[in-house]
């Protein structure tokens, strides 16, 4: 006999349809599984096995052939144990055809007959919304997210039962209840509060102007001045995600199996700070055999924060340039091609020299040789994207005294999300995407400002390209006070100032 | 000059150019022999200094006559010692070339006292304002500046020498470079004046590159071509404390800039004037050491014009005027002498950043304040 079982397999962040097809024949008993099924797929031979027989289910004593279609697509993951042993039960006449009709399966089983959870619940659910789909319990919150009618059951054998009808579907099976959002405000506290920052009007300055405009940001200075913390502190300043947003962002981390359980959709803008070491694969995505999402994928709508950037790779780092520019990464294996959003903040931390000391004059003991070195590990394509280059020093214990405390994250976060409110109104999501032909009509300089520009470019301090850059960053801080549509000599000299001169990234000398 | 001096120098000039070859094997195969004899036993592989033979090979491959045109070519001439133009300092000295090559008159150091201005690459505004104060001062009272063209205090003290005009003394610099090689290029300027109005010296043979061992060597000379070594900001471990080193090793005195406790730049010139060395304030500081300096030598010849505590200060001394206006003023005394970042300055004044920027800008253009990359300092 012959059941075909609906499912799903997990391919970068899009869950694949597969159709698990299970024949019972005649022949010598044994099971065979064909349509290019990887490790973990093929071992769910035994794992069904195991776990009908714990259920006090019959093992057929006869020939059992597994198809996974569509068969030229690799299959990885155990989340096709369920629907295998749910096929297996069809074909060999256990449950009946019309029990199962209109259900799709996705789920691990464990050898005493357990549903598990599998990661990508949710783009597995996505994929399947046609179907009621039945998922292991610890996945139900995940799968519901999708939209679409789930229920769950804690065991093999209770799935059987509630296919039959003898027990009840443990949820409503309605349409899928409110997804749960986290409290935003206990999600800032975990990035810290801004007030913990001391001093450093500057930074601070830049980080509000980074987070208001999507400005990429980048952060100069001797180790131990903070730069760590002013980084973190950023992503509490981010307003929550919009809802297309948030989806794809618990779409991703879903597929790569970092959502925490009953997390629900994820409203905070991620935070992900990979170490030096990571590789182009893990930082791009594609590496395993789901062709798991990156790092970049997983900071998509939030911040990709990069420590010590000159300790990066060059190739790595390079990496970053096409998602930069078009806020998607297209990967391409031997086994298939993937297609995820990577829209993020990129906030990079670096020292100026090998020592630290450089950028001040006299402040810097490496060679010369040595400077050059580190500075030619940065392409400058790479540090052209960064809107923002400021310089973080250790404060001067001295300075500190009766300085007043630094605002918290909740009034910063305020004027940020009004400064990006003005944005929608100009039909972008932030300053920073303002297309270069639009400057003139959406961030007019008064006579001023075009004077102190004409100033900087004459000077060589400002490059043509760097002139957009600092209408756009220029535009972003008037939003952030409240001011006019025409920007005056102010903001345009706060933002070439922000902007940072490129001698300033890696020192510079006095003659 | 006879051809029998041409020909040792063509022969000196091909021995310096051996790949391989450095000072102290230079004067290893000179020692005792003149180069042509050197030379043709160089070429031989009979050299008992060369007992590998690793310069025979090279120098059957090369043209003493071709060398010398090559040198002719570049304006560069070859000194040996006992040429009326090799420097009289360093005969007898210990460590002395071998072989110099020079561009411009090394004559000038004759019946000249000369000091030596050495400093850190990485110079603050404070010390490249007082190499040069100190070069244009002491060029103005007749004393030839030593230095050796590098980036940062070396550059400047050559730039203030030679801003005391055509009738002061002129410079002299000691490169470590072959004299066709001018490194740092940003010098190139600086280099062709001081050759055309004093002397760049070499022991490197032509088209010798930049090499960090090139310049500890060429210390030495510097230390041994004066009468004094004067070092005006150096960091703890900075190259220009070789310099410093070599001169007290030959008794030269060596003085030193006190500058801020908080600078790195200053930490190597600070521990000189704590392990006893001399401070100098300005250039008369300076006349006076070199006045010692040469009477304990018994040297003749005319005593600069020391005006002892008679003329002013060097300009670092004169208060600068404060600005009138109540903001422009808050902000200039936030600022220090020392490079003060645009940050500490906004802690300081408590001004908005672009209220700063606008402010510090009308006190950049005022001419009261150094403006770098995130940084002012006072002028």
């Amino acid at each position: 006999m012959i059941a075909s079982i609906p499912s799903a397999v997990l391919l970068g962040v899009d869950g694949r349809p597969v159709s698990v097809e299970v024949h019972v024949s005649n022949g010598l008993p044994g099971l065979t599984m064909v349509g290019l099924p990887d490790a973990a797929v093929r071992e769910s031979r035994d794992r069904v096995r195991a776990a009908l027989v714990s259920s006090g289910l019959a093992w057929p004593r006869r020939r059992i052939t597994v198809n996974l279609a569509p068969s030229g697509m690799r299959k990885a993951g155990a989340g096709l144990d369920l629907p295998v042993a749910v096929g297996v039960l069809v074909a060999s006449g256990v449950l009946d055809p019309a029990a199962v009709d209109g259900l799709a399966f996705v789920g691990e089983l464990g050898l005493d007959g357990s549903v598990r959870g599998v990661p990508g619940t949710l783009v597995l659910a996505d994929a399947l919304l046609d179907r009621r789909l039945v998922v292991a319990e610890a996945s139900l919150d995940e799968a519901r997210l999708a939209g679409g009618s789930c229920v769950s059951a804690p065991t093999l054998s209770e799935v059987v039962a509630r296919c039959t009808g003898r027990h009840p579907w443990s949820e409503p099976t309605s349409r899928a209840p409110a997804p749960a959002v986290r409290a935003a405000a206990a999600d800032r506290a975990d990035s810290g509060d801004l007030a913990d920052v001391l001093g450093q009007p500057i930074a601070r300055r830049a980080l509000e102007a980074a987070a208001a405009g999507g400005h990429h940001l980048l952060l100069v200075g001797p180790p131990g001045a903070g730069k760590t913390l002013l980084a973190t502190r950023l992503a509490g300043l981010l307003p929550d995600l919009d809802t297309p947003t948030a989806r794809d962002v618990t779409r991703i981390l879903s597929a790569a199996a970092e959502l925490p359980p009953g997390a629900g959709l994820v409203t905070r803008p991620p935070f992900r700070a990979p170490h030096h070491g990571v590789s182009a694969v893990a930082l791009i995505g594609g590496g395993s055999a789901t062709m798991r999402p990156g790092e970049i994928g997983l900071a998509h709508g939030g911040i990709l924060f990069l420590d010590e950037l000159g300790e990066f790779p060059a190739a790595v780092v390079d990496a970053l340039r096409q998602p930069l520019e078009d806020g998607v990464v297209r990967v391409s294996r031997a086994r298939g091609s993937i297609t995820y959003p990577a829209r993020f903040l990129l906030v990079a931390a670096m020292n100026p020299c090998p020592c630290g000391g450089a950028g001040m004059p006299g402040g810097c003991r490496c060679s010369p040789a040595a400077r050059a070195r580190y500075s030619r590990r940065l392409s400058g394509p790479l540090l052209d994207r960064f809107d923002l280059a400021v310089r973080v020093d250790r404060p001067e214990p001295a300075d500190l005294v009766g300085w007043r405390p630094g605002e918290a994250t909740a009034p910063v976060a305020a004027r940020v999300l009004e400064a990006r409110r003005c944005a929608r109104r100009r039909g972008v999501a932030v300053n920073a995407d303002l297309p270069a032909g639009a400057l003139d009509e959406l961030a007019p300089l008064d006579t001023g400002a075009q004077d102190l520009l004409g100033r900087h470019l004459r000077s060589g301090r400002l490059s043509a390209r760097g002139l957009h850059r600092v209408r756009r960053l220029a535009r972003t801080l008037a939003d952030l006070d409240g001011s006019g549509p025409v920007l005056g000599v102010p903001h345009v000299a706060e933002a070439a100032f922000l902007r940072g001169d490129r001698a300033l990234l890696l020192g510079e000398e006095v003659r | 000059m006879s051809g029998v001096r041409d020909r040792e120098r063509a022969c000196a000039a091909a021995l310096v150019g051996l790949p391989g070859m450095t000072p102290v094997r230079l004067s290893l195969l000179l020692d005792g022999l003149g180069p042509t004899v050197a030379w043709s036993a160089v070429r031989a592989g009979s050299h008992p200094g060369d007992p590998s033979r690793r310069f025979a090979e090279p120098a059957r491959a090369t043209e003493p006559g071709e060398v010398a045109r090559r040198y002719a070519d570049a304006g560069v001439s070859v000194l040996l010692p006992g040429d009326r133009r090799y420097p009289a300092a360093l005969v007898g000295d210990a460590g002395a070339p071998a072989v110099l090559c020079a561009v411009g008159d090394p004559a000038v150091l004759e019946a000249r006292p000369a000091v030596a201005l050495v400093g850190t690459r990485s110079a603050t505004p404070y010390g490249a304002k007082v190499a040069s104060g100190l070069g244009r001062e002491l060029a103005s009272a007749g004393v030839v500046v030593v230095s050796g063209l590098a980036r940062g205090i070396d550059a400047a003290a050559h730039a203030g020498a030679l801003a005391a005009g055509p009738d002061a003394a002129p410079p002299v610099a000691v490169v470590g470079t072959g004299l066709d090689v001018v490194y740092p290029k940003e010098n190139r300027a600086l280099w062709r004046r001081v050759a055309a109005s004093g002397a760049v010296l070499s022991e490197a043979a032509l088209g010798t590159a930049a090499r960090p061992r090139v310049f500890p060597a060429r210390n030495r000379i510097i230390a041994a071509l004066s009468d004094v070594v004067v070092v005006v900001e150096s960091h703890r471990d900075g190259g220009s404390l070789y310099t410093a080193e070599a001169a007290a090793r030959r008794s030269i005195p060596v003085c030193a800039v006190p500058g801020s406790v908080f600078s790195h730049a200053s930490a190597g010139t600070n521990d000189l004037l704590a392990d006893g060395c001399t401070p100098v304030r300005d250039a008369d500081d300076v006349l006076a050491a070199v006045a010692l300096a040469r009477q304990g030598r018994g040297m003749s010849g005319p005593l600069p014009a020391a005006r002892l505590r008679t003329g002013s200060r060097t300009d670092a001394a004169r208060p600068a005027p404060a600005p009138a206006d109540r903001v422009q003023r808050s902000v200039w005394e936030a600022v220090d002498d020392t490079p003060t970042s645009v940050e500490t300055t906004l802690l300081r004044t408590g001004l908005s950043l672009a209220a700063l920027l606008a402010v510090g800008e009308e006190l950049v253009d005022q001419g009261l304040l150094t403006a770098g990359a995130g940084w002012w300092s006072r002028t």
